[in-house]
């Protein structure tokens, strides 16, 4: 008998189904959810020992203070902004033909392909006044406040969650609404403040709450580029704070027990945070009852509505493109004279090797979690599993990491640097496979498998030789987004340990070292992988789009 | 040869039942149709026979033997899906050998078979194509070939054919009785369409609100509904409601709202005041010089006779018809109508009122 065909056997038996089902989630729970949020328990139970240490200076309190209080601060002003100004750019994506759209689509991702490492470098040479190193041509050097210099970071990497969340939504309204206004008299602004908008509270809420998870948590990325304008030491959000306390000979006293403060007020301030945010803009409706017709006909016509476009573009360009390409003009730079490539090449294929594993793991352990989540919505577990899914995508990386390596290693239950990282890495990757291959799932009409189950097939045999088959894209659009995002984070590695080497902490020390010139060179192959990676991405996605 | 029993069948989701004790045999080699309105019960009552549910309470059994605990892959139903469910991403070949395959057949053998079965549905030719480049009633052919081809001796058909275009349903409902008839399958189709259950089934059981309201022929359900929401259901009639103001041996006499008496055959149970509806359809209403006084409403053309719509003094709505070649009323005319005495049918007055008793949703 072989071996599909035993499985398909087994399948068939409804205690092993739940067996299995139940080891999926148990797995799910333990090694996802669990480390990721145990520093609030390791907190609770060692709270003295946390309190002498750390609440009771209030020279450490302040400073974790007002990291976290910058890092909400800056996420929310990143958020508005790009709620601003992506509107009008959703609106151009899926209102507007024009030649040259598909490449302007391809632009818009972009900043997702860059490894947010590659990015902060980036930013950090063409706006801001690195130290003591030698700088490409054309670099503008004119922003010296670190914090206006981590705002234009995190607008970059926000920016495409913002368009792509509110064009979705906007895509499924029907456009005839707007139509029926204006033959009521309405002008074309009119009409869709008053009536496309109001449809988009669920738009604007993915979009709010993944542009402020995003900036909330980005570690590597504003940490690169402080340290590359030297201010890393002065200038702190939560998860640098972190990032910072993991590099040798910080002098603060008592280094993990304030490791673990941030890690708790970061990780309860996200969630009751982004809890928040879901009920507030869940109840509170547009108040723009309001109208007035004259001025907003005046606006709806002759050249404003161009300017509107015409500025779109120019802050897509300056604000987003320009800047994360900057990198590349190290290319005019001279080299200098001798170069160590080994460090680089170690540190590539150790990124291979971990995102390749955690890639794998992520497959044979998140798929069978997205089928059971999408297909017994009805069950109160489910309900559960799905929503704690998303925590660790919610808790900032650093604390992630922090949390999960006091895990492994306080019973000494793992030792293992690189399979810490490894587990670190499956944690906030995990996520993105389900959600993606669970959005799959519930987008395929459920009579397929019964029609299979009808004639015949097994349990496994129907999702091998049916579901999966139709799915298969999603999956492999899952595998590819875990894979780019292992090769890009930065947080959760240092995190962990700042002795794992994988690119983004190669990175880290070559800027910390002063070698900018080798620090770009690394980045560019990491975003040319990614970037290759994407492309995949997006050519699965769209023949998906196009197929049954 | 299968023969289906259902005993006590009850499905429930929390406090709502799907169905509710559901008593029902399906003979062997019958075309059994379930008609009912949307949300009737229809169609869990079909996904517990085939499996794919497993009821709250109650037993399934196919051949005399209980299947209630037998998974679906293993009770060889064959299942026609309302949206055809041709398995997206295989050729017309791999979906209908689908089933041998599963069935631990060989390539070649199922093959065979899919192209024995494809040939049934004429369908031979589209072998090699994908289910999205064949029109919907192709498609649906094909489906039905597939689950042909997996053996099955019973078939149920899930509204297989309201996906599909007016003109291609008419054809390929009897294209099925056809094929089913020729094999010697059992047959339950499910549907609400009422022109579709009259025209191909052996027996039709109408359901409504989770419960079977009356099983039988086409042509006795017709003609002597025993429940006032099958008159109403299947076919077209007038109600109205009156009051028995008399009987004796062979007859009773209704006396409707405007005090008109109306004569009706047998019904002799009920009691004179016994509040009843009238039900009489339009082609059993006829004008003569003294009867129920009405004006016209409306005069409608259709094709082969004209249709009338009246209204008596007491406001009931009554429609008849006359033949294409005759001259029919004016608007505003008015006319006496009397009712086939055989062909009038009473019920007893709902308690919860007609409307409600005949409500669709």
């Amino acid at each position: 008998m072989s071996l599909t065909k035993r499985i398909d056997d087994l399948s068939s038996r409804r205690g092993v189904r739940n067996g299995w089902f139940g080891f999926i989630t148990i797995f799910f729970l333990s090694f996802i959810i669990l480390p990721t949020v145990y520093v609030l328990i390791y907190g609770l139970a060692d709270f003295q020992n946390l309190s002498d240490a750390v609440l009771g200076e209030p020279e450490v309190m302040s400073m974790i203070w007002g990291a976290v209080f910058t890092s909400f601060s800056l996420a929310l002003l990143v958020t508005i902004i790009d709620l601003v100004i992506g509107l009008p750019m959703a609106w151009i994506m899926v209102r507007k033909d024009f030649r040259g759209k598909r490449l302007l689509d391809t632009l818009i991702d972009m900043p997702l392909a860059f490894p947010t490492a590659a990015l902060g470098f980036s930013i950090g040479i063409f706006w801001g006044l690195p130290v003591d190193a030698p700088v490409p041509p054309g670099a503008l050097g004119i922003v010296a406040e670190p914090y206006i210099l981590i705002m234009l970071l995190h607008i970059i990497f926000t920016y495409p969650y913002m368009v792509r969340s509110l064009s979705a939504i906007l895509e499924q309204i029907d456009q005839s609404y707007e139509e029926a206004g204006m033959t009521l008299g309405a002008s074309r602004l009119t009409a869709a403040r008053t009536i496309t908008l109001p449809l988009f509270r669920a738009g604007l809420i993915t979009g709010f709450i993944l542009c402020f998870a995003r900036s909330l948590s980005e570690t590597g990325g504003t940490f690169i580029a402080l340290i590359t304008v030297g201010k890393a030491d002065v200038f702190f959000t939560g998860p640098t704070l972190i990032a910072w306390l993991k590099q040798p000979d910080v002098g603060v006293a008592d280094v993990e027990a304030v490791l673990a403060v941030v890690s708790i007020i970061l990780i309860i301030t996200a969630i009751v945070f982004l809890l928040i945010i879901k009920y507030v803009l869940g109840r509170v409706s547009v108040p723009f009852d309001k109208v007035w017709p004259r001025w907003e006909r005046v606006l709806s016509r002759g050249t404003f509505p161009k300017a509107k476009d015409l500025l779109s573009f120019v802050f897509l360009f300056t604000i987003v493109i320009i800047p994360s390409f900057f990198i590349f003009a190290y290319l005019l730079v001279p080299a200098p004279g001798d170069m160590d490539w080994s460090g680089l090449v170690d540190a590539l294929s150790y990124s291979f090797m971990v995102a390749g594993i955690v890639t794998a793991a992520d497959i044979v352990l998140g798929v069978p979690l997205a089928l059971y989540i999408a297909r017994h919505r009805d069950k109160k577990l489910a309900q559960v599993v799905d929503s704690l899914v998303n925590v660790p995508l919610i808790v900032p990386t650093t604390a992630l990491g922090f949390s999960l390596a006091l895990f492994w290693t306080t019973q000494d239950l793992v030792t293992n640097l690189t399979v810490l990282v490894i587990f670190a890495h499956i944690a906030f990757t995990y996520p993105l496979v389900v959600r993606n291959v669970a959005g799959a799932v519930m987008e395929v009409d459920p009579s397929y498998e019964e029609a299979a189950r009808t004639l015949g097939a097994k349990p496994f045999g129907t999702f091998r030789t049916v579901l999966l088959p139709i799915i298969r894209a999603s999956v492999l659009a899952g595998a590819i987004l875990a894979f780019t995002r292992s090769l890009g984070e930065t947080g959760a590695t240092v995190a962990v340990s700042a002795e794992a080497n994988t690119m983004p902490v190669y990175i880290v020390n070559l800027i910390n070292s002063g070698d900018f010139y080798l620090a770009s060179i690394a980045a560019m192959v990491l975003i040319i992988v990614s970037f290759i990676f994407m492309l995949a991405l997006r050519y699965l996605v769209r023949r998906d789009g196009g197929g049954y | 040869m299968p023969h289906i029993s259902l005993d006590e069948v009850t499905m429930r989701f929390g406090d709502i039942y799907a169905v509710k004790d559901i008593d029902l045999v399906i003979r062997d080699g019958e075309y059994l149709t379930i008609l009912g309105p949307s949300g009737c019960g229809k169609t869990s009552l079909i996904k517990i026979i085939c499996g794919l549910w497993t009821p709250t309470e109650g037993r399934v059994s196919i051949d005399g033997v209980d299947v209630t605990d037998v998974p679906i892959e293993d009770r060889h139903v064959g299942y026609v899906f309302q949206n055809i469910a041709l398995f997206p991403h295989m050729k017309v070949l791999k979906n209908v050998s689908f089933g041998p395959r599963m069935q631990g057949r060989t390539v070649e053998e199922g093959r065979e078979i899919a192209e024995k079965s494809l040939r049934l549905v004429n369908m031979l030719e589209r072998l090699e194509m994908f289910p999205r480049e064949l029109s919907g009633g192709e498609q649906q052919k094909v489906s039905i070939a597939r689950a042909l081809a997996s053996g099955a001796r019973l078939m149920l058909l899930d509204e297989p054919l309201s996906a599909l275009d007016a003109r291609v349903r008419m054809d390929l409902r009897y294209e099925i009785r056809r094929l089913v008839k020729d094999l010697g399958i059992t047959v339950v189709h499910v549907t609400h369409d009422q022109d579709e259950a009259m025209s191909v089934s052996d027996r039709i059981v109408v359901m409504r609100n989770g419960g079977i309201v009356e099983t039988d022929t086409p042509m006795r359900l017709y003609r002597r509904p025993n429940n006032l929401f099958t008159a109403y259901f299947i076919g077209e009639t007038n109600l109205m409601e009156g009051m028995v103001s008399g009987k004796d041996d062979r007859n009773l006499l209704v006396r409707l709202r405007d005090g008109t008496d109306v004569k009706v055959g047998g019904n002799r149970h009920f009691q004179v005041n016994d509040g009843v509806i009238l039900s009489v359809r339009p082609e059993y209403v006829y004008t003569a010089k003294e009867g129920l006084h009405s004006t016209v409403l409306q005069v409608i053309y259709l094709g082969s006779y004209w249709r009338v719509v009246t209204r008596s003094n007491s406001a009931d709505i009554v429609e008849y018809n006359i033949p294409k070649h005759r001259e029919p009323p004016a608007i505003g005319d008015k006319v006496s109508l009397v009712f086939n005495r055989k062909m009038s049918m009473v019920y007893k007055r709902p308690r919860e009122g007609t409307s409600e008793a005949i409500r669709l949703e």
